[in-house]
Order: C-alpha cells, then sequence, then structure tokens
C-alpha cells in the first residue's frame, strides 16, 4: 500500500449519573484538562468493552481458541475438505504440526501446552494439504515428512492472526516472535465539560427486621457523576492489513465491525446501580490519508453547563474538524456522520448546520458503516 | 551536532489531555518524568517514519533536543487492574523447565498496576540535526506510517503536533516559538501579569558540558534488548513570546516576579 490510510472515529456520548470505570478509592475515573476537572474513562476500559462486543458479533470462523488438541482439530479439517480417512488425515496433520516443533503432551496427540490460534490460520494450514492429500497419505512416514517439509505451515501460524488480535494486538512475554502490534489506537474518554464527583449514600434496610429495632441494616456511599463524554479512535488500515497476512477483504470487515463494537459497547461498571445503557447523539468518522487528528482540544475551553451540553459539544467538534481542515490544508478523503439532532429544535439547529457543513447530511449508522466501507474500498483499489 | 552540512530544527508541539514518559519504570509502576524523554521523542519520530523496532537508531538518537516547557500540568495517578477476560488464572513470573511461565499459585486473578501520566501539561520540544533528515522528519511527522503517542499509546496528541521547520540554532528556535500554553491558562497568566510580552519558560536543553545526566537515550526499541544510554543536558530558562497585547494603562510587568528562577527551581 502506497497510501495509508487512517480512519479515526469520533464519538459524543452522554452518560447518565454512572460510574463506568472507578479507582481504588471506589469513584470514577477524572482528569484535569483545560485547567478543570473531568470524568474520564481510560482507553484500557472501553477497549475490553468494545473487545467483548467485538467478540460476540464474530462469526466462528474468526474466533479464536486456546487447545492442546491442536492435531485433531486441524485432522477433522483435512478430513471434512478431503474425504480422506481418519487414520490418513491424522498422519498428515502430525507431520505438519511437527514443522512447529511443539513438546508433545502426555496424550497421544495432544501438545504439551495450549496454544491459542485462530480457526481461519488452521482452516488455512489445512487447505495447504487438500490438493494432494490423498498422494501425501499413499507415502511412508519419513516420504510425508520430507515433502511436507516446503510447506510454509509456521509461517500460516504467524500471519493472518484472529481478527481481535489483528485490531487491539497481543503480547507473549517468553516468545516476542508471537507479539502483534495493534491497528487501533483508543484515546481515554474524557468530559466535554466541567464535572464534579458526587456521592450517593444509601441506606440498606432489613427486611427481616424486628419491630423495636430502628435504622438501618447497612449504609454507605457510592461515587458517580454524569457526563458527555468525547471518544476517539483511530485505526491504521495499512497495520491492519499487514495484521492480517495481507488480506484486504479481511482488513475491510474488521474494521467494520471495529466502527460498530467501538460506536455500541459501554464498559458495565455499576451497571446494575445505575443502568446507564446509552448510545451516541454523535458518530463522525473521517478516513485521512495524513495523519490521525484527535479533535479533543475542541473541549479544552469546557463547555458551560447551562447552555445544553450534548449540542453544544457535537457544534464544537465540527468546528474544530473545519478549523482544523482549513488551517492545516489537509482535506479529509472522506468524512460522514450519523447524529440525533434535528433542525426542528431552534436550541440544536446551529449545530445540525455546522455538523452537515462538516461531516455532510446525517446518515443512518447502518449506511454509515456501509459508505465508509464503500468509500475505502475504492480508495484502495485505486491504490493497487 | 557535529554533522557536517547544513543543520534544521523541527519544533512539536506535546500537547493532550494525558501523556506518560516513563524513563525507568517495569512490572506494575509506571511512572512518567515531568518532561519529555529523549527516548519517547525519538520513538514517536521512529514510528511517524515507519521504522520498525528492530531498525537502527543512531540517526535519530544522534539529534540534539531541546524541551521547552509551556505548561508544566500534573501528576495523575491511574489505578489500573488487568485480568484473563476468559477467568483463567493469571501467569507468574516464575519459568517452567520448558522456559514457558507457571500460572500463578494460589491462582491470581487480577493484577493491580499503577500508571502515572501528566495531565493537562504542554511541551515543545525542538529537535535539531541534518537538514535533510529534518526534511524527511517533517514529511514523515505529516504523514506517519504508526499512530503517533505521547510516551504511551492511549495518550493521542492534540493537534496541531507539527510546528514545521526553522533554521538557525536550536535555543534560538525555542525563544522564538510562541507560548504554547492553553488559553485559559495564557488568560490568567496575562491578568497577573500585565499581558507582558515576554515569559520566562524553564527549559531543558541537551548539553555536552551540562550539569544533569540522563540515561534516556535509546540504543535499540528491539523487545527483546532494550537499551539506553546516558546524555548530559543542562537546564535554563528561555524567554518566550506570549502572544499578548500589553495593557497599556498599566506599567511594563517584568514578565513575572519569580524569586525562585534564580535558584533555578
Amino acid at each position: 500500500m502506497t497510501q495509508r490510510l487512517y480512519i479515526d472515529v469520533h464519538v459524543v456520548q452522554t452518560v447518565p449519573p454512572a460510574n463506568l470505570n472507578r479507582d481504588d478509592q471506589g469513584n470514577p475515573k477524572e482528569a484535569i484538562y483545560g485547567g478543570v476537572r473531568r470524568s474520564r474513562v481510560s482507553s484500557q476500559a472501553w477497549k475490553r468493552a468494545t473487545r467483548q462486543h467485538f467478540d460476540v458479533q464474530a462469526p466462528q470462523s474468526e474466533r479464536a481458541t486456546r487447545t492442546k488438541r491442536l492435531t485433531g482439530e486441524l485432522t477433522t479439517r483435512i478430513t471434512q475438505n478431503t474425504g480422506l480417512e481418519r487414520e490418513d488425515a491424522g498422519r498428515i496433520a502430525a507431520a505438519l504440526l511437527a514443522q512447529l516443533g511443539l513438546s508433545q503432551g502426555k496424550k497421544a496427540g495432544d501438545t504439551a501446552y495450549l496454544l491459542f490460534y485462530g480457526n481461519a490460520q488452521l482452516d488455512a494450514v489445512a487447505t495447504l494439504v487438500t490438493d494432494r492429500a490423498t498422494d501425501l497419505a499413499a507415502l511412508d512416514d519419513k516420504a510425508l515428512a520430507d515433502t511436507v517439509k516446503e510447506l510454509p505451515v509456521a509461517e500460516t501460524f504467524t500471519t493472518g492472526h484472529p481478527v481481535g488480535v489483528a485490531l487491539f494486538g497481543r503480547m507473549v512475554a517468553d516468545i516476542p516472535k508471537l507479539n502483534v502490534d495493534a491497528a487501533v489506537q483508543v484515546a481515554h474518554a474524557l468530559s466535554t465539560h466541567e464535572t464534579q464527583l458526587e456521592f450517593d449514600y444509601f441506606t440498606a434496610v432489613d427486611d427481616q427486621n424486628e419491630k423495636e429495632e430502628t435504622g438501618a441494616g447497612m449504609i454507605g456511599t457510592i461515587g458517580f457523576n454524569s457526563a458527555t463524554l468525547y471518544r476517539y479512535a483511530t485505526v491504521g488500515l495499512a497495520q491492519l492489513t499487514d495484521n492480517l497476512g495481507g488480506d484486504t477483504e479481511a482488513a475491510l470487515d474488521a474494521l467494520d465491525r471495529f466502527v460498530d463494537s467501538f460506536t455500541l459497547s459501554a464498559p458495565t461498571g455499576y451497571q446494575n446501580s445505575f443502568a446507564h445503557r446509552t448510545r451516541p447523539s454523535l458518530v463522525a468518522v473521517v478516513v485521512r490519508t495524513d495523519q490521525p487528528v484527535n479533535l479533543v482540544s475542541a473541549f479544552e475551553e469546557p463547555v458551560p453547563a447551562e447552555a445544553g451540553i450534548q449540542a453544544n459539544s457535537a457544534r464544537r467538534l465540527a468546528e474544530e474538524h473545519l478549523t482544523a481542515t482549513q488551517v492545516w490544508g489537509d482535506t479529509p478523503l472522506y468524512a460522514a456522520a450519523s447524529h440525533t439532532f434535528t433542525t426542528r429544535e431552534t436550541r440544536t439547529k446551529d449545530t445540525v448546520e455546522t455538523l452537515t457543513q462538516a461531516f455532510g447530511e446525517s446518515v443512518a449508522f447502518a449506511d454509515l458503516r456501509t459508505a465508509l466501507r464503500a468509500r475505502i474500498t475504492t480508495a484502495v483499489g485505486e491504490q493497487a | 551536532m557535529t554533522a557536517s552540512g547544513r543543520t534544521s530544527v523541527l519544533l512539536l508541539r506535546l500537547a493532550a489531555p494525558l501523556q506518560s514518559w516513563g524513563d525507568r519504570s517495569t512490572f506494575n509502576r509506571r511512572e512518567t518524568r515531568p518532561e519529555p524523554t529523549k527516548s519517547g521523542v525519538v520513538g514517536l519520530l521512529a514510528a511517524a517514519a515507519g521504522r520498525s523496532r528492530h531498525a537502527a537508531l543512531d540517526d535519530l538518537a544522534g539529534l540534539a533536543l531541546g524541551i521547552r516547557i509551556d505548561q508544566p500540568g500534573s501528576l495523575l495517578r491511574d489505578y489500573h487492574t488487568v485480568s484473563d477476560h476468559r477467568g483463567q488464572p493469571l501467569l507468574s513470573a516464575a519459568v517452567s523447565a520448558r522456559g514457558l511461565q507457571k500460572p500463578t499459585s494460589p491462582a491470581k486473578h487480577t493484577h493491580i498496576t499503577q500508571r502515572f501520566y501528566l495531565q493537562d501539561a504542554v511541551f515543545l520540544a525542538a529537535v535539531e540535526g541534518p537538514a535533510e533528515l529534518i526534511t524527511t522528519l517533517e514529511h514523515a511527522v505529516r504523514h506517519p506510517a504508526f499512530p503517533l503517542a505521547l510516551g504511551r499509546r492511549s495518550c493521542v496528541p492534540a493537534q496541531p503536533l507539527l510546528l514545521g521547520q526553522r533554521t538557525g540554532p536550536l535555543q534560538d528556535a525555542l525563544r522564538a516559538e510562541p507560548w504554547q500554553a492553553s488559553p485559559s491558562v495564557r488568560k490568567r497568566w496575562g491578568r497577573q501579569n500585565g499581558n507582558a510580552t515576554r515569559i520566562d519558560l524553564p527549559a531543558t536543553l541537551d548539553d555536552p558540558a551540562g550539569d544533569d545526566i540522563r540515561d534516556d537515550v535509546p540504543l535499540s526499541f528491539a523487545p527483546t534488548r532494550r537499551t539506553y544510554t546516558t546524555r548530559r543536558t543542562s537546564h535554563t530558562y528561555l524567554s518566550a513570546p506570549t502572544g499578548l497585547t500589553p495593557d497599556p494603562t498599566r506599567p511594563p510587568s517584568t514578565g513575572g516576579h519569580d524569586p525562585f528562577a534564580l535558584l533555578g527551581w
């Protein structure tokens, strides 16, 4: 890929009284920005929520498994592909995996430790022998081992990572060769306005209380705040494609599903106490050929509380995007947004106009994803 | 800078809600220096240029670095827990005969780490080196190969990161560049100091004759052999334009009375 594409995702989301991500005092995390206290949700917390949402939606072939029964899994795939007898397929599978030099486990055919691999990776290994499986099955053990030696088994396991790993990266302390650099970068979510930490004083009543015993069975406090958060993530398409072994289609799938999961997920801290199940009021995607652009400086001057925080935050974000584009002269390749503001209300009329100027007319989120994918497919096609 | 030929200076504005510049942190406590480290800035440039972790760094590590503290920010301690989302016990530091990490015993499911950040800080970093290299790096920062970060992956820089190229010595470039603090900080300071036109800002400069030694020059970023060497630095104050218009009705200010400035604090 000659030109590098970055896909920035900007989200404005209001969260009612909640405690999504707490510190060791049990209070919501905070940070100072622009000289005032802000509500903060760490990037790690939101990434975990995104990942879980992502994994649940994943088709079976893209899931990853951790198992000792690698040989058995591979044997099953070879039998399915070729219609060989299970015994013959097993010999081929064992010969292929012997290349990896894995230590053997106590049970025959088991590896000594759990191996974490993507189902797609194992499918790819199985297809390496599909065409010539019958010939291979006819060979004796030694000839078989020699013949499959040339097949790129190890390479298949070190490329084409599970999509989750390709997006979010992986660290394996003892085998640095298996480390994968993440293709997404997620910033800590910050409130666009000043927040104060508040405490909910609660009492819990004992239902089986004797009449004479007045007072609560238990008392305590929960820290909380409510905030309109600015969330930002960027995906490096070049790195993502690279992590997926150069498969552009897979990278586009992963990107599409990441945009979905990042937008719709939320950390579940104190979910049952606060039920903070909100959807974003604005999602904007910007495709850039130069560099990712984080628009957090739009909120360095905090949005004042009396002015309608949600609409003002969205308007400021759009203004910052327009200003940044004008000042630095780098027009993005593509920009689009989905939002919930309408021109019917006078209070949000300005916001809608500015948003339209910056990102075009609001579209449904499903259409946003489709259009984004189509635009990137074209861009990648032009480069190829 | 001993390289022959023309040198040039690249100016970077390092600002973000959070930054973190560790120099010797390992394991559970990830600290930050009060100002950007050389390894951090070199790492940012290397990432922009698309160098792999194993690539040679001599040319980048050889660049002279100056950091001006435009807005010092404050320290944020972030409490962070790590667990396996499948609910499996975490691995211990002990290694089996095969060289693999053993699971913790008794099983431990949550790992607690402390991560420190600088919040609400703004720095001006100047990097001086051969003109051709600086031009390449300027283009790289504008079209980075990897997403850039201020010391840690989640610390996404706020724009603008790149202020451009300047000629002349590094110190002059740092002196000439207007104060980059946030509008509210500049406004508050201006009220107290009669909107003086210049302000003294602390700075740390690479200086072979300097008093301080910092162990933050990267020799390699390769995960298996990360190594650093030392550099000498000096700490000073540089007078920079504030970009404010002085109030003619008030007596001219000295740029803020700071008795501790004499002590170099």
